[in-house]
């Protein structure tokens, strides 16, 4: 890397920040911050930061603000929020303010770093990512993500809330290993010891309605010991 | 309501009852005999309602005072539970960071940091805990017909693959035949809810006692037993066991949020069932059953 990836860290809490920023740089970024929305929103613009980490709750302007304001400029700037995402209506709100991907608080360092990396990977600079489409589609199967509706060829295919969900996360970021305990946190919205069974159950349920073979996967692959990864070639059509 | 009720119905009972004693009893012949307008009929009628109306504004009022009470004696040791539970982690975390900085070796120094991240992870998973305890409040539940047999093998599964719980024994009792009815609810929550007892059940019994796990049904409900042959719960701990950041005396010393219960209690009121233990201390017959009762749904 003959140049160091910019981040822009906006917290207005330096409890975070203190120990958020050494952490980043000795992972080998650049670290930019911010104390509160309207100073984020200013440095984002001014200075272009190769990636934003955005605390929802912050004096001036909150996180989702910034994000809005950005997008509305056509800024793709790949964006990770401090916050957490459950309910349906919550992910609808979500997908409006087009962040990448989203991170609970009180989160382990490494989460975010991976979170990090994978996003960096994905992203084509001066872009729309797969997070910020209305429609996804693999193939002759497409995720209406707005009306959550799973269409396979001209069928519907019935799936609970959660399994869409889980489809939803897994197809937004696709290349990527997602394991039990990130759908559990951004699907369920909470983790607990036997959780990850849950989350295999809705994985075969959504095998069974999308008709695909575990074993010679066309939508989902298992990767063994870590998670699941969706391995079909996926894009925006809206 | 009931109080107020009873209130207002004492007064016209005793009224209708002292009416009664006096012309059929005491004086059974008039002493005064007089006519009535319309007007003051309707006048009469008019302040017998609004003494009722007075009645039961009382009656309320005095209600509420006491729901209030109690509500606030709730979030009062709710509070101090809470401020119990955070002080241990916190204080172990200032003793671990102090370690960290004057540690004079790597070992002292990872001792230290291993020390911290336990703390860490005890206030971890108790947030996690109380956010789920909140989350049961507003999320909309899934209303799917479940198979409970199925949910008890994952996490019977899932709790002996976890290291604490290496080479226990729980032994899964599913009545067959007829087979069991489903229930409508949240598969995932359900879950939780028994898989909190099947923690339990393990945690609290000793690392050579089996836990039983049985799953009947009595023709109305589909009813979970999770049985273990621990050192069973006082008598005065069982009322308070659902309560939020509660721990019994047997609780204290070992790990746990103390909202477990309280979950577990909040899930399966949520699907209209209800949930029950008993516990015996004496020798032989010691040990807890908790039951979970859950409707189950008709025909299937």
């Amino acid at each position: 890397m003959d140049q160091k990836t910019t981040l822009l860290l906006a917290d207005d809490d330096p409890a975070v920040t203190d120990s958020l920023v050494p952490f980043l740089k000795r992972a080998g970024f650049h670290v930019l911050t911010a104390t509160d929305g309207a100073a984020a929103l200013e440095k984002a613009r001014a200075q272009h930061p190769d990636l934003l980490l955005l605390d929802v709750l912050m004096p001036r302007m909150d996180g989702r603000e910034v994000l809005r304001r950005l997008r509305r400029a056509k800024d793709w700037t790949p964006t990770i929020l401090l916050t957490r995402v459950g309910e349906s209506s919550e992910r609808a709100l979500a997908l409006e303010e087009g962040a990448d991907d989203y991170l609970n608080k009180p989160f382990d360092p490494h989460e975010l770093l991976a979170r990090i990396h994978a996003i960096l990977r994905r992203a084509r600079p001066g872009e729309k990512s797969l997070s910020m489409a209305w429609v996804l589609a693999c193939g002759d199967l497409t995720l209406d993500r707005q009306a959550r509706r799973v269409k396979l060829g001209e069928k519907t295919v019935e799936l609970t809330p959660k399994a869409l969900g889980a489809l939803e996360y897994l197809m937004t970021h696709p290349d990527e290993c997602v394991s039990r305990e990130r759908l559990l946190e951004v699907v369920w919205g909470w983790q607990y010891p036997a959780g990850t069974r849950a989350v295999d159950t809705r994985m075969a349920e959504l095998r069974r309605a999308l008709g695909d073979d575990a074993d010679n996967p066309r939508f989902i692959e298992t990767v063994p010991a870590e998670g699941y990864r969706f391995a079909g070639q996926v894009q925006a059509l809206r | 309501m009931m109080k107020r009720l009873l209130i207002v119905l004492a007064g016209l009972f005793l009224g209708i009852i002292g009416a009664a004693l006096a012309s059929v009893l005491l004086y059974p012949e008039p002493i005064l005999v007089f006519r009535m307008g319309v007007g003051a009929i309707i006048f009469l009628l008019g302040a017998f309602i609004s003494i009722l109306a007075i009645a039961v504004e009382w009656g309320k009022r005095l209600g509420s005072r006491e729901t209030s009470k109690a509500a606030d004696e709730r979030r009062r040791s709710f509070i101090r539970r809470l401020d119990h539970e955070v002080k241990n982690p916190l204080t172990g975390l200032r003793a671990a960071l102090a370690n960290l900085s004057e540690a004079a070796s790597p070992q002292e120094r990872e001792h230290a940091a291993v020390n911290a991240r336990r703390d860490v992870s005890r206030l971890t998973s108790l947030l996690a805990d109380l956010r789920k305890l909140s989350d049961l409040e507003e999320k909309p539940l899934e209303h799917l017909p479940v198979y409970m047999p199925n949910i008890l093998e994952e996490i019977v599964d899932a709790s002996l693959s976890l290291p604490a719980y290496k080479g226990r024994i729980v032994n899964l009792l599913i009545a067959n035949v007829p087979p069991l009815p489903l229930v409508k609810g949240d598969r995932d929550l359900l879950g939780l809810a028994c898989y909190n007892l099947v923690e339990n059940a393990l945690k609290y019994s000793g690392p050579d006692k089996e836990v039983e796990v049985r799953a009947r049904e009595d023709g109305r409900s589909v009813l979970i037993e999770v049985a273990d042959g621990g050192a069973g719960i006082p008598s005065e701990d069982l009322p308070h066991l659902c309560e939020e950041l509660y721990r019994g005396a047997n609780a204290r010393g070992i790990d746990g949020s103390g909202l477990g219960l309280a979950l577990t209690a909040r899930i399966v009121d949520l699907h209209g069932g209800s949930l029950n233990v008993t516990s015996s201390q004496q020798g032989e017959r010691q040990g807890t059953v908790f039951t979970v009762q859950l409707p189950a749904q008709r025909n299937r």
